[in-house]
């Protein structure tokens, strides 16, 4: 094992050579670069059922991502898009995360922002796209009520028929244009 | 919320299927195997120029990456691969990785602390330190090294010798009254 280990950073080294158009040869970017490489080839390795993510174009650093409602809540059958944008000193500071599709949701804003622990304080740098891409697809079906962006939603939550009747009339008014 | 953190516990035995193997060695930051490898008190596993970046970024809120323990510079242990050492590259602003910390094994069963018995003999050490006195005595001792004491005779010795009298008088009654109270 350990001779393992010893023997890695050289590969490492080989296959942080690949790495496209590196601007501005920064320690930091790098090391963000390389870790935003290695996210990509995990999620293209193993397809995540209701969730997926991929870099906008050459820039590594702005990904579109997309959630599938969870099962058994309202937003089941909605696909929603995301776009991540990543600082160059990612990991250690979040992403900023916001719905590119309007999202009727408590912790959601008008202009997509979201209202989550972990994209804020509570960020460490061992999360990745792919966890946060899980905790917001539950963060639909398990809202924060106690500091709502959308007051109306949180105040509706509690009716669930009524609320998935406005969720579903507001997506198909914004998104599928009916 | 707290589902943030359910989902990802379950996510952490199998990282990827291909590198679940390996992914015992990987740093928890940047996801590849950890170079200049530290592990936390609660044990886990970082490169070490990783978490001081991590630990740079917030000064106030020093936790583990991983399960939010409190960590410190001071309280990572490094891990030495065999010959690792060696091959380490110079990073300017990384400071040197922490040193093991090695500690003597206890050797026997006494008492750490009591040195009864065998051919050790019993050490005491006594101290009296009153205010006054302990002031007066760093007064005098402002100057460098202790001023000569004066001759027989003189009114400085008879001064002195009273003096001294008066502090043993007040040593012998602080023990008496410290044996009785």
């Amino acid at each position: 094992m350990m001779a393992s280990q010893n023997m890695d950073p050289a590969v490492a080294e080989i296959s942080s050579k690949g790495i496209p158009n590196l601007n501005n040869g920064t320690k930091e970017t790098h090391s963000a670069t390389k870790r935003l490489q290695k996210e990509l080839s995990t999620l293209m390795m193993c397809g995540d059922k209701g969730i997926s993510a991929f870099p906008e174009g050459d820039n590594l650093f702005r990904w579109k991502a997309t959630i599938q409602g969870p099962s058994g809540t309202v937003y089941e059958g909605l696909l929603y898009k995301l776009v991540m944008e990543f600082p160059s000193s990612y990991p250690y500071t979040a992403p900023t995360v916001k719905f590119e599709t309007p999202c009727y949701h408590p912790n959601v804003d008008q202009h997509g922002n979201i209202c989550l622990d972990i994209l804020k304080e509570k960020w460490s740098a061992m999360y990745d796209v792919k966890t946060l891409l899980l905790s917001l697809q539950s963060l639909l079906g398990d809202p924060n009520i106690e500091s709502p962006l959308n007051i109306h939603a949180a105040e509706l939550w509690d009716s669930q028929v009524l609320y998935k009747k406005i969720v579903r009339e507001k997506y198909n008014k914004d998104v599928l244009g009916k | 919320m707290a589902t943030a953190a359910d989902s990802q516990d379950g996510e952490e035995a199998t990282p990827s299927p291909n590198s679940s193997e390996n992914g015992t060695f990987e740093c928890n930051i940047c996801l590849d195997t950890a170079r200049d490898a530290v592990v936390s008190m609660c044990g886990h596993l970082f490169c070490w120029p990783c978490l001081h970046q991590w630990l740079e970024t917030r000064p106030t809120r020093q936790v583990c990456p991983v399960c939010k323990a409190g960590i410190s510079k001071e309280k990572v242990v490094p891990l030495y691969g065999r010959g690792s050492t060696n091959q380490q590259d110079p990073r300017d602003k990384v400071p040197p990785r922490p040193a093991g910390q090695r500690s003597e094994p206890e050797n026997n069963t006494n008492f750490p602390g009591f040195g009864f018995g065998g051919d050790g003999g019993l050490h005491f050490s006594f101290g009296i330190g009153a205010f006054p006195f302990t002031f007066f005595a760093s007064t005098l001792n402002l100057n460098d090294g202790r001023p000569q004491p004066p001759s027989a005779g003189t009114p400085q010795y008879a001064e002195e010798q009273f003096l001294s009298k008066v502090f043993l008088w007040v040593a012998v009654l602080f023990i008496f009254w410290l044996l009785i109270a």
